[in-house]
């Protein structure tokens, strides 16, 4: 037997070998297969994954959200992982709204796969069940599906805008994708890592809308109404404000129900609604005076080969009276004072025959021909509103430059641009495209307008205490290139009011069949329901201090005679809306301020506050340094981790009183 | 100060690197414990995210016209008004 010195050297040896082979495999592995060996167990326990930027949310102009991105998940199922296959079964299957044979189909399948999307109240329980995975996925939401659903327009399977605005507005909303690494554990089960993350996603932009979701829903459910009642084909609502070019409301329906941009590519004769416009023309030009009449040939008159007949013939008119009781045959004579070009290029100048340049994919141009493919009673049939197509939104356009003094401008849905951060990265001015007829031409067309609602065809359009402008239009319909016997598209174009206009309705009813097709009877008293509905609401762009002085009958008017109905109440003082036009004053920065010293610091400027969400101030809307009119809205937009990105952006820390 | 003996610096190195062994274990199973809290907690928010929008919605739906103007109307006696109702009070010159 070895001595005890001995044994121990041995055991030296030994461990020192052991040692030695040690550090040569560590060389080996460390070194010479290094790289392979750590890309291996980089790929078994780490994956690259997409992050996900989140949609750009679409507001409304009172910053109501219309379209919203929301974490949705899709579900994994692993049979073999589950603990209790009968038990958790039936809660999977009650969560993802499956049937028994589809739960019993997914058992057998070693991974069964259920894209969904689920909301996250589905998922809920289903969060601690062994054997689900959720692979969360950011989806689009629109809370009101119904409000505005043809001109926001939808996103595609591949997550880009489809149609609509999401389409036009598709690299603000879209954002940048970013990307990180995350951990997996032995059972394949995932861990995100903040220290992981390698580009971080970019938020799209937010976009305000132009759109109003009360005068939305309120044009929405008087053309349903109108359709159901008339029992028509279609129709078409566009509201805008003329002294911006705002479009305020755009509603669209077919009889089947579905709801196309048609206001945007539907074209349609506009009948009378366009002998406005060879007024416009003539006034300009100076080939009438006002006391200028012309015979009304009995309601009958035979020119160039054909017959031009009234409705309602007088034995004269003069141009006034034409527009009032909407006279061919007078709008035909007064015409042909105008030579082709004059009578094309005011018609032109209006804007018809080319694009409005409003932000949406598809748009048509209408039909106007140049006086080279003319025929001979091409001149009557353009000033009685025939031979010219064109789309609800060019009228609305062309009856807004009336209201404008004669300017035309550029209509747009996009109010603002903005940064996740409530940073405005754009924000719409109006944009002229053109003066079209001067101010005292304007004004004399706004009177003749006028005239059309209190003593002509458009009467049933009129308010009580409020003076409407307006224009009928009945025009037969075009059917696969020949206008169609008993067809008829009814329209009427509005300004309310008549003086210093706000708004602009175009309402277009194709082919009514109950009930009389004239515009008069139909698209008319459409028009003054919603006039009337707007009047009434509370948030309404209307700008109601203006208004009050619109209305002088107002004051006088007996509020006992409505046999002990109560009015509609006013606040008092009054304060106008955000459309108001008093003194301007720049609104405060509250940013990280607490809500309730945000609210005390905007009323003390004479603001008031519409409150979005809870928690810490993160920004309002208009942004701080925005000068808006003492009285209007401000909408303050708060969250509980405001502060956190209040002092990210190095806005000024929260003050005294703000709390979370 | 007797001179430490070949079994004692095995002893010593056995638990070196026991303990280095452990501490790797220990803060690992700490990660991977925070960030399965991290993850109930992202689960915990989407939900609360899902249950907030859902409430929202359907205030929204229940704020509509098409809900409230029938209700007012059949429960309540109400009607739209019609213009010749609705009275603006003129603001005076210099108020807010």
């Amino acid at each position: 037997m070895a001595r005890p010195a001995v044994r121990i050297q041995v055991v030296e040896f030994g461990v020192l070998v052991g040692l030695a082979l040690l550090v040569g495999r560590a060389v080996q592995v460390q070194i010479l297969h290094g790289r392979r060996w750590a890309e291996e167990a980089q790929a078994q326990r780490t994956e690259r994954i997409v992050l996900q930027a989140r949609r750009g949310t679409l507001y409304d102009r009172h910053g109501t959200p219309l379209a919203v991105t929301q974490e949705t998940y899709h579900v994994g199922i692993a049979p073999n992982e589950l603990r209790d296959p009968t038990a958790d079964g039936a809660l999977i299957s009650r969560r993802l709204g499956l049937t028994a044979r589809a739960w019993q189909l997914a058992l057998r399948r070693r991974y069964a796969y259920f894209a969904g999307p689920y909301s996250a109240l589905e998922v809920q329980p289903l969060r601690s069940v062994r054997g689900v995975h959720l692979e969360p996925v950011l989806n689009r939401f629109y809370p009101d599906p119904a409000v505005a659903r043809a001109t926001i327009g939808r996103l595609g399977d591949d997550g880009l805008g489809a149609s609509g605005l999401e389409r036009t507005l598709d690299s603000l909303l879209a954002g940048r994708a970013g990307a990180a690494v995350v951990l997996k554990d032995r059972a394949g089960r995932e861990y995100e890592s903040p220290a992981r993350v390698i580009a971080p996603p970019v938020p799209g932009l937010d976009v305000v809308l132009t759109l109003d979701a009360e005068l939305q829903e309120i044009a929405q459910r008087a053309l349903d109404d109108a359709l159901r009642r008339m029992d028509a084909d279609g129709g078409d609502v566009v509201m805008l404000d003329p002294g911006t070019g705002d479009v305020l409301a755009l509603a669209s329906r077919q009889r089947d129900g579905s709801a196309r941009p048609s206001a945007f590519t539907d074209t349609f004769e506009p009948g009378s609604l366009a002998k406005i416009f060879a007024v416009a023309a003539l006034l300009s030009l100076r080939r009438v005076s006002p006391m200028d009449r012309v015979s009304g040939e009995g309601g009958k008159w035979r020119v160039l080969g054909r017959t031009i007949t009234d409705d309602d013939p007088q034995p004269s008119l003069t141009m006034a009276d034409a527009i009032r009781v909407s006279s061919n045959i007078a709008i035909a004579k007064f015409a042909a004072r105008l030579t082709p070009e004059e009578q094309y290029a005011m018609l032109r100048d209006f804007g018809f025959g080319a694009l409005t340049g409003i932000e949406f994919p598809a748009e048509a141009t209408g039909r106007l021909r140049p006086p080279s493919e003319w025929t001979r009673p091409s001149a009557a049939s353009l000033a009685m509103g025939y031979e010219l197509s064109v789309t609800p939104i060019q009228v609305a356009m062309a009856y807004g430059a009336l209201a404008n003094d004669g300017l035309l401008l550029e209509p747009t849905l996009i109010r603002e641009v903005r940064s996740a951060g409530g940073g405005v990265r754009y924000r719409h001015r109006p944009e002229p495209v053109r003066r079209v007829v001067s101010r005292e031409v304007a004004a004399a067309l706004r009177s003749m307008l006028r005239g059309v609602v209190e003593r002509g065809t458009g009467t049933e359009a009129a308010l009580t205490n409020f003076p409407v402008a307006a224009k009928t239009g009945t025009a037969r319909r075009v059917v696969n290139g020949r206008y169609a016997a008993g067809e008829y598209t009814a329209s009427f174009a509005a300004l309310f009011p008549a003086d210093q206009p706000q708004l602009v309705l175009v309402v277009k009813i194709d082919n009514p069949h109950k009930g009389s097709y004239f515009a008069a009877q139909t698209a008319a008293p459409v028009t003054r329901s919603m006039l009337e509905q707007a009047l009434a609401a509370r948030t309404v762009a209307l700008d109601r201090a203006r208004l009050s002085t619109a209305a002088p009958r107002a004051a006088a008017a007996p509020v006992d005679d409505d046999g002990g109905l109560v009015p509609y109440v006013v606040p008092w003082p009054y304060q106008p809306d955000s459309a108001g036009v008093g003194p301007r004053r720049a609104v405060p920065d509250v940013a990280g301020f607490g809500m309730r010293e945000a609210v005390r610091t905007l009323h003390r400027r004479g603001f008031r506050v519409a409150l979005r969400g809870w928690g810490v101030a993160e920004h309002t809307w208009p942004a701080a340094g925005d000068s808006a009119a003492a009285g209007s809205m401000v909408t303050l937009f708060a969250d509980p981790h405001a502060g956190d990105r209040v002092r990210a952006r190095g806005a000024a820390p929260p003050r005294r009183g703000a709390r979370r | 100060m007797p001179r430490a003996k070949g079994r004692h610096w095995v002893a010593l190195w056995l638990v070196a690197f026991l303990v280095t062994t452990w501490l790797v274990y220990a803060r690992q199973t700490a990660a991977i414990r925070a960030a399965r809290e991290l993850g109930d907690l992202r689960g915990r928010r989407a939900n609360l995210d899902g249950h907030r929008a859902d409430l929202e919605r359907r205030i929204r739906a229940a704020e509509s016209r098409a809900v409230l103007v029938p209700r007012a109307q059949a429960r309540l006696g109400l009607h739209l008004p019609s213009d010749s109702e609705i009275v603006l009070v003129p603001a005076p010159s210099g108020s807010r």
